[in-house]
C-alpha cells in the first residue's frame, strides 16, 4: 500500500517529485564529487611522492659547493636517512624549442638534469623511474598539453637536438607554481650541454620518519652550509602540488554547500505546501487514531525513496563529472591509489548529503504534529502560518547569484594584474629577472642603467636578493632571504604596516613573520657582509607584513643596499612600467631580442604573462568550476522558481478562478504574478551581489589563504558582477516565470464554483 | 444491556455545560440541535478527540478524559470508528487502500486478512466492485460508504458519526443510513450527530441539544423497516415541541 501511495503521489505531483529528486541528486553529486576529487588528488599526490621519494628538505644553491662539508654534516646527524646533491643545468628559455614551439614566453626556469641516484626520482606515467638513452629527453608532463607535445617531437637547445622520448612527473616541480621545471636527459648529453647554461645544485635530504624538518632546517643554516637559493620542504612541495587543483575542489565544495542549502530550503517549502494541501487527510488519520509517528512515516517513506534515487543518480553523475575535471590531476600526478576507499568515501559523502536533507525533511514533517485533528474537524484547521512562497524565491535568487559570483570573483582576482601584489610582487607591467649569470649584480645594474635611458619607460626599480643571517629578539638565529631596493616604487600589498623606507627597517612575508614569531614593531638584527668574512649587525625594525608565495613564501624586504654591504646577490629583479601600456608586448620583444643574444641570464616577461605562467593552471581550473557554478546556479534557479511559482499558482487557483469569473484576463493575472515575483527577485539580486562581494570575499579569503595570499580584497570585474551575473540570473528567472505562468491560462472561471483543484 | 458510554457533567468552555447521558451497548443514538448548540463538540469530547475541561467519560467503564493523547489515539484506533461529513481520504490511494489504511497501522502483521475483511465489508455495503478505483472515480455516497467500511475495519464497539449524510443527495444518504442500520443490527453502537429528522428517526433515542445543554430526549425504541414513516413524523413533532 505504501508503495502504491508513493507511486500515485509521484504520478500526481510529477514536478514536485522530479524537482525534489533533482535537488537530492545535485547535492549528493556535488558533495560526492568534491570528496572524489579531493580523495583522488590527495591520494595521487601521496602515491607520486612516495614513488618518487620526494626529499624532506631541499636547498637550492647557485655557486661553489663543498660536497665533503655537506656529507660530513649529513653523517653526523642521526635524523638523516639519505643525502644527495643533484645538478640542474639552467637554460635560457630563448634557446629552447620543443616540437617547433619556442619557450621564449615561458615564465619558468627550465633546465636539464639527470636521474637522481638515491631518491627524488623523475618518473613516467606508470610511476617507473626513467633512464633516458643518449639523444633522448623526457619533458615535464605539464608541458604536454600546454605545447601540444607528443613522443618523437624534437627539442632544440641552442644548436643541440634531442628527441622527446616521453613525459615525466616531477614530484617537486610538477605544479606551475613551482618556478622551475626539470627536463631529464642522459648523463652524456648533460655533460655535453653543460656549456649552454649555468649549473645550480639541489642539495637534498631524506629524513628518517618522524624527524622535525624545521629543526633540521635550522641546523642546516647554523652549520653554514650552502644556501644561495630557496629552501623547500616536503610540506611546501605537497601544498604546491595540491593548490592548483585543490582550489577548484574547494570551489566545488563551496558550490555544493550552497546547493545543499537551496535543496533543504526548497524541499522544506514543498513539504509544507504538501502538508497544507493534505491537512484534512492528516487530521482524519489523527482523528481515527493513527499515531503521529505512523503518519510521519507515511510521508517520510516517499522522501526516503527519493533520496535513494537521488543518491544513486548523484553518485553516478559525480563519477562521470570527475572524469573531465580530473584530467589534469591524473596527467600531473597519475592515478590515485586506494581507489576503493576513495569511492567509499564519495558514497559516504553523497549519503551524508542525503542524510542532511532527510534530517531536515523529518524535522519539517514534525510540523504536522502541530496540526490538531480536532481543529481540522471543527473546520478551522490551523497548520502554522501560511508560507510565503515568494520569500524562498528571493532567498534562492540571492544564493544562486552568490554561487556564481564567488568563483568568478576568485577567478578575476587571481587573473587581475593587481593580484601579484598579494603574492609579494609589486604591481608593474614588466618584470625582468636576472639570474644564472656570473655577476648578477653587475648585469642587473647595467640593465637598469639601460632602462633608465629608455624614453618609453615611465618608472622602474631594481631589487637585489641575498641571503642574510639574522638574530631574532629571543636570541635565535634565522636565515633570511632579503630583497633590497626601493619598495615604494611598485609596492606590494601590506597586510599590516608599510614598506621599508630606511636602512633600519624591514618588512617580512607572513610565513616568515609566523615562523620567526616577529610582528610589526619588533626589532631584529640583520648581519651585513662587510667583506673578508666580516659581518656587521644592523638593527632593523619590522615595519610591515605582506603575503608572498614566491620562493616558498619566506621572504623579506629591506633597503640595505648601501655601499658597505657585500652580501652576494643571488638574483635581481627589475620591475618597470611603460608610458604607453599598449607597447608592453613590443617592448618585451625588443628587449628579449637585444639580450637573448648576449646570454646575460635575463628573463623578461609581462606581469600578466607571469601570472598566467604561474597561476594559469589554477585559473583554468577555477574557471572550469566557475562555469560549472554558473550552469548549475541557472538550472537550480530555473527549477526552483518554476516549482515555487507553480505552487503559488496552485494555492491561489480558486482566487485566480474567481478573478476570471469577475472579468480579469489571464494577461492581467500573469502581470500581477510577475510584479509580485520581481518584488522578491530584485532584492534577492541586490543581496546576492552584496553577499558575493562581502561575505564571499571572507570565504574566498580562506581559500586564497591556503595559497599564501593573505588579507586580500576581491578584484572584481564590475561588468561581470553588476551587469552580466545579475542579467544571467534575471534571464533564468524570467524563463522560469514565463514557463510557470503558462498555468494561469489553464485556470477556468467556472472552477471557483466547484471544488476542483489541479495537481501541481 | 451493558453501558458502553457514561458521560457525567462534561464541560468544555462555553460550548458544553455539564452534559450527562448514558449509552447502552448496541444502542443507536442521534444528537440533534441547531447549529452551534455543541453537537459536534460533544461527539469529539466523548470520543477522546478533544480534551474536556471538566467531567467524566467512561468508555466500557474506563475513564478516558485523563488518558494520555497516545492512549486515547490507540483507543480510537482499536475500539472506536469514525465517519465524518467531509469524506477525508487520501487522494493518492485507491478505495480499498484507504479503507485498510488505519487498520494496517494498528495491525501491521495481518495485511492479507485486513484486505479480505475490507473486501467483505465493501461487498456488504454494495461497493465491492470499486476496490481498485481512485477516490475521484466514485460518487459521494459510495465514498461515504467506503468511509463507513474504514470505520468498521477494526470491528469497533462504537461508531461516532458527524453529519455523515450532510454532503450527500437523498439517494446516497439513504444508502449510508442503511449501512449504519446494518452495522447496528450486528451489535455496534452508533452515536450520530445529524440535522436530518429522517436520519434521526431510525435511531433508538434522540438527544436534543441547545446552548451546550441536553434539553430533551425522545425514546423511539428499536427500528424496524415497517414504522419508518411514523417514526419520522414523531421525530418532527417532537422537534417542533422542543422549539426547533
Amino acid at each position: 500500500m505504501k508503495k502504491r501511495l508513493i507511486i500515485n503521489d509521484f504520478k500526481a505531483n510529477k514536478l514536485v517529485t522530479v524537482s525534489t529528486c533533482i535537488f537530492m541528486a545535485a547535492s549528493a553529486m556535488l558533495l560526492g564529487l568534491s570528496i572524489l576529487l579531493f580523495g583522488s588528488l590527495s591520494s595521487s599526490i601521496d602515491s607520486l611522492m612516495i614513488k618518487a621519494q620526494t626529499p624532506d628538505f631541499l636547498q637550492m644553491h647557485t655557486g661553489e659547493i663543498d660536497e665533503g662539508q655537506i656529507a660530513s654534516f649529513s653523517e653526523n646527524r642521526s635524523d638523516v636517512e639519505a643525502m644527495q646533491i643533484c645538478r640542474f643545468l639552467n637554460l635560457q628559455n630563448s634557446q629552447l624549442t620543443i616540437g617547433g614551439k619556442s619557450l621564449i614566453d615561458n615564465t619558468q626556469d627550465n633546465g636539464l638534469c639527470c636521474q637522481s641516484p638515491l631518491f627524488d626520482f623523475l618518473i613516467d606515467a606508470e610511476n617507473r623511474r626513467i633512464q633516458p638513452d643518449p639523444g633522448e629527453v623526457y619533458v615535464p608532463v605539464c608541458y604536454r598539453t600546454e605545447y601540444g607535445l607528443k613522443t618523437g617531437d624534437i627539442m632544440r637547445i641552442n644548436t643541440e637536438k634531442l628527441s622527446v622520448a616521453g613525459f615525466l612527473r616531477d614530484s617537486q616541480m610538477n605544479s606551475m607554481m613551482a618556478s622551475s621545471k626539470r627536463f631529464l636527459v642522459n648523463e652524456s648529453d648533460y655533460e655535453k650541454m653543460k656549456i649552454l647554461g649555468s649549473e645550480e645544485y639541489l642539495i637534498e635530504f631524506k629524513l628518517k620518519k618522524g624527524s622535525d624538518t624545521n629543526a633540521f632546517s635550522t641546523a642546516y643554516e647554523d652549520a653554514g652550509l650552502p644556501g644561495n637559493g630557496p629552501t623547500i620542504t616536503y610540506p611546501l612541495i605537497k601544498m604546491m602540488n595540491a593548490l592548483s587543483d585543490g582550489m577548484m575542489i574547494l570551489v566545488i565544495l563551496l558550490v555544493s554547500t550552497v546547493v545543499l542549502f537551496i535543496s533543504i530550503l526548497c524541499i522544506r517549502y514543498m513539504i509544507l505546501t504538501q502538508l497544507e494541501k493534505d491537512k484534512r487527510e492528516i487530521g482524519m488519520l489523527k482523528a481515527v487514531g493513527v499515531s503521529k509517528k505512523d503518519i510521519r512515516g507515511l510521508y517520510f517513506s516517499k522522501y526516503l525513496l527519493l533520496s535513494v534515487i537521488g543518491c544513486l543518480v548523484g553518485v553516478i553523475a559525480a563519477v562521470i563529472a570527475a572524469e573531465p575535471l580530473g584530467t589534469q590531476m591524473r596527467e600531473l600526478y597519475g592515478d590515485a591509489g586506494n581507489k576503493s576507499l576513495i569511492y567509499l568515501l564519495m558514497v559516504l559523502g553523497s549519503l551524508a548529503a542525503e542524510g542532511i536533507i532527510l534530517l531536515s525533511v523529518y524535522r519539517t514533517l514534525g510540523k504536522m504534529e502541530k496540526m490538531s485533528a480536532i481543529q481540522v474537524l471543527y473546520g478551522h484547521g490551523y497548520f502554522g502560518k501560511k508560507k510565503n512562497l515568494y520569500l524562498p524565491i528571493g532567498i534562492i535568487t540571492a544564493a544562486a547569484l552568490f554561487m556564481i559570483l564567488v568563483p568568478w570573483n576568485i577567478k578575476s582576482t587571481i587573473a587581475a594584474p593587481e593580484f601579484v601584489t598579494y603574492m609579494g610582487i609589486g604591481e608593474s607591467q614588466i618584470r625582468i629577472d636576472i639570474r644564472q649569470t656570473d655577476d648578477v649584480e653587475k648585469t642587473a645594474k647595467a640593465a637598469a642603467k639601460e632602462i633608465k635611458r629608455d624614453d618609453l619607460v615611465r618608472d622602474y626599480t631594481l631589487m637585489h636578493t641575498g641571503s642574510y643571517k639574522t638574530v631574532l629578539p629571543d636570541g635565535a638565529s634565522y636565515n633570511l632571504m632579503i630583497e633590497n631596493g626601493d619598495h615604494g616604487r611598485f609596492p606590494v600589498r601590506y597586510i599590516e604596516g608599510r614598506y621599508p623606507d630606511t636602512a633600519d627597517e624591514i618588512a617580512l612575508s607572513i610565513l616568515n613573520s609566523k615562523e620567526m614569531n616577529v610582528n610589526v614593531g619588533d626589532t631584529i638584527r640583520v648581519y651585513k657582509d662587510l667583506g673578508d668574512n666580516h659581518k656587521s649587525p644592523v638593527s632593523c625594525k619590522v615595519c610591515g607584513i605582506y603575503s608572498d608565495v614566491t620562493n616558498g613564501g619566506k621572504t623579506a624586504k629591506a633597503c640595505l643596499d648601501g655601499f658597505e654591504d657585500k652580501t652576494p646577490v643571488m638574483w635581481s629583479v627589475i620591475y618597470l612600467s611603460l608610458k604607453d601600456e599598449n607597447l608592453a608586448d613590443t617592448w618585451v620583444e625588443n628587449y628579449r631580442e637585444k639580450y637573448s643574444a648576449l646570454d646575460d641570464g635575463i628573463k623578461t616577461v609581462k606581469i600578466s604573462d607571469y601570472i598566467m605562467g604561474t597561476y594559469g593552471q589554477t585559473i583554468r581550473n577555477i574557471k572550469k568550476a566557475a562555469i560549472m557554478s554558473v550552469i548549475s546556479s541557472c538550472l537550480i534557479l530555473f527549477v526552483v522558481m518554476l516549482l515555487l511559482l507553480r505552487l503559488v499558482i496552485w494555492r491561489e487557483r480558486s482566487g485566480s478562478s474567481l478573478k476570471k469569473a469577475l472579468g480579469f484576463t489571464s494577461a492581467g493575472i500573469k502581470g500581477e504574478y510577475l510584479k509580485k515575483t520581481f518584488k522578491y527577485i530584485l532584492p534577492g539580486i541586490v543581496i546576492g551581489v552584496f553577499a558575493g562581494i562581502v561575505p564571499g570575499q571572507s570565504l574566498a579569503g580562506i581559500l586564497l589563504g591556503s595559497m599564501g595570499a593573505y588579507g586580500f580584497c576581491f578584484i572584481i570585474n564590475p561588468m561581470a558582477v553588476f551587469v552580466a551575473a545579475p542579467a544571467v540570473i534575471a534571464m533564468a528567472a524570467a524563463l522560469a516565470i514565463w514557463a510557470s505562468l503558462e498555468e494561469v491560462g489553464r485556470i477556468h472561471a467556472y472552477e471557483c464554483l466547484g471544488a476542483r483543484t489541479g495537481n501541481y | 444491556m451493558r453501558k458502553i458510554l457514561e458521560v457525567r457533567n462534561l464541560s468544555k468552555g462555553n460550548i458544553l455545560k455539564k452534559i450527562s447521558f448514558e449509552m447502552r451497548e448496541g444502542e443507536m443514538i442521534a444528537v440533534m440541535g441547531p447549529s452551534g448548540s455543541g453537537k459536534s463538540t460533544l461527539l469529539y469530547n466523548v470520543s477522546g478527540m478533544d480534551q474536556a475541561d471538566e467531567g467524566e467519560v467512561l468508555f466500557n467503564g474506563v475513564e478516558i478524559v485523563g488518558l494520555s493523547e497516545d492512549e486515547k489515539a490507540r483507543l480510537r484506533l482499536t475500539k472506536m470508528g469514525f465517519v465524518f461529513q467531509q469524506m477525508n481520504v487520501l487522494a493518492n490511494l485507491n478505495i480499498i487502500d484507504n479503507i485498510v489504511l488505519p487498520a494496517v497501522h494498528a495491525n501491521k502483521k495481518q495485511k492479507r486478512e485486513l484486505y479480505k475483511r475490507a473486501q467483505t465489508l465493501m461487498d456488504d455495503f454494495n461497493i465491492g466492485d470499486l476496490a481498485e478505483r481512485r477516490v475521484n472515480e466514485v460518487s459521494g455516497g459510495q465514498l461515504q460508504r467506503a468511509c463507513i467500511c474504514r470505520s468498521m475495519m477494526m470491528e469497533p464497539q462504537i461508531i461516532f458519526a458527524d453529519e455523515p449524510t450532510g454532503a450527500l443527495n437523498q439517494a446516497a444518504a439513504a444508502d449510508v443510513i442503511e449501512a449504519f442500520l446494518t452495522i447496528n443490527r450486528e451489535g455496534t453502537s452508533i452515536l450520530m450527530v445529524t440535522h436530518d429528522s429522517k436520519n434521526a428517526g431510525v435511531c433508538e433515542r434522540i438527544l436534543y441539544m441547545l446552548d451546550g445543554e441536553i434539553k430533551g430526549e425522545l425514546n423511539l425504541g428499536k427500528y424496524t423497516d415497517d414504522d419508518a414513516r411514523e417514526r419520522e413524523k414523531r421525530t418532527s413533532r417532537w422537534l417542533e415541541e422542543m422549539g426547533w
